[in-house]
């Protein structure tokens, strides 16, 4: 029965607000097929620097892969790079930015930054779900948009807007994500996140 | 099969009253003002190249973005500098942050405390080359081309220190259409993020 219902509440999902900043919106199976790697794992550490030029802070997250979902490879550690952070006591914020936290356990759609060699979360916060393990024997994973962006009030935990609103069981989130990276579609939706 | 649908459709319900909370506009944390108003914006004088009003859409974001009523805004030949007052806005630079599907960036985060609360110092606007703009003084129409008035007022928005709204038509509300005019005038939402900022 979930599995008929999973396009309606993609679809339903797709219709609350995504925090983010003057952003396109991009058709999920786009996000999903102009990534470069697609990968499940936990955020082990975050790090800021200013840039050569001294005008922009970027936080270096170093992501532990514990998997690369379809036909993609590569190292087991990656570090990402993003746009703001704190270095000392001067705070730049990219405001609707997506921001990775030590700690968390995501999957990343990744390319790399123009002229560089360091990657980025593609499409902003369309590239960046947070993982969850719902409790019980079967432990199943599902997968929501990240509530808090670079900006956003730190309202505290109980709020409804700091809790994540699950859009999908990863194992759906991998066939999604396969299947427009090798052309199809699943599902008579277009789907977004 | 009445079944089936009835409880396809109490789940829909379900979701959409989750995905509807009664929230609207959120301000940026810290929480934070300028100490004073009307707050200062430049607008950098090289236009967009892709507006064709005649000057690229400068004095079009001028007038726009004076909506919040608390803006002082002229164009400037100046350029961004970044933690340096007055806030700039730049049509014509991605400012190396707003690449791929960002349209507009806001890089804030410039602020000092005093006392309990805090003050802000500066924040600039970078905005996305790859895209088409057209602004309220273009004659041409809209055509796959994203307006710039509505844009740079949502951009100010945050300038003053106002994060997004969940009410949608708001111009604080965080995603934007082609040819969508909306986010150029004001709703109550937005009023009231300012004046729980401003006190007006």
């Amino acid at each position: 029965m979930l599995r008929r219902l999973m396009p309606v509440l993609v679809l339903l999902a797709a219709s609350v607000p995504l925090s983010a900043s003057q952003f396109i919106q991009l058709p999920f199976d786009q996000v999903a097929r102009e990534a470069t790697l697609i990968v499940r794992g936990q955020v082990v550490g975050v790090y800021s620097a200013w840039n050569d030029a001294h005008d922009t802070i970027f936080s270096y997250a170093t992501v532990r892969v514990q998997r690369y979902m379809g036909e993609t490879t590569g190292p087991d550690v990656l570090m990402v790079r993003e746009a703001g952070g704190t270095v000392g006591e001067y705070t730049q914020q990219a405001i609707g930015f997506p921001e990775l936290r030590e700690g968390e356990q995501v999957v990343l759609m990744l390319t790399k930054w123009d002229g560089s060699d360091d990657w980025r979360i593609h499409a902003y916060n369309q590239g960046k779900y947070l993982v969850h393990k719902e409790p019980g024997p079967r432990g199943i994973e599902t997968l929501s948009e990240d509530p808090v962006k670079q900006g956003d009030e730190r309202l505290e935990g109980g709020h409804p807007r700091m809790q994540p609103r699950p859009l999908m069981e990863m194992k759906e989130f991998e066939e999604m994500a396969v299947a427009a990276r090798e052309g199809r579609t699943i599902g008579p939706i277009d789907r977004r996140n | 099969m009445k079944k089936q649908t009835f409880a396809l459709g109490f789940v829909a319900l379900i979701v959409c009253a989750s995905a509807s909370p009664a929230l609207a506009y959120t301000l940026l944390s810290p929480r934070r003002r300028w100490k004073t108003t009307p707050v200062t914006v430049r607008v950098n004088n090289t236009g967009n190249s892709t507006i064709t009003d005649s000057d690229g859409g400068v004095t079009a974001v001028v007038n726009a973005i004076k909506a919040w009523n608390i803006i002082s805004s002229s164009s400037t030949s100046s350029s961004a500098v970044r933690g340096t007052p007055p806030p700039i806005i730049m049509l014509h630079t991605n400012g190396n942050i707003c690449t791929g599907t960002c349209l507009a960036a806001t890089l804030t985060g410039y602020y000092h405390q005093e006392g309990s609360s805090y003050t802000i110092d500066d924040a600039d606007v970078y905005t996305n080359q790859k895209f088409d703009y057209t602004s309220s003084r273009e004659s041409n129409g809209c055509s796959g081309e994203y307006d710039i008035d509505g844009i740079m007022t949502h951009e100010t928005g945050h300038i003053i220190g106002l994060g997004h709204s969940s009410v949608g038509g708001a111009t604080m509300y965080p995603s934007v259409a082609a040819c969508d005019f909306s986010p150029r005038s004001l709703e109550a939402d937005d009023i009231n993020g300012r004046k729980d900022l401003y006190g007006k």
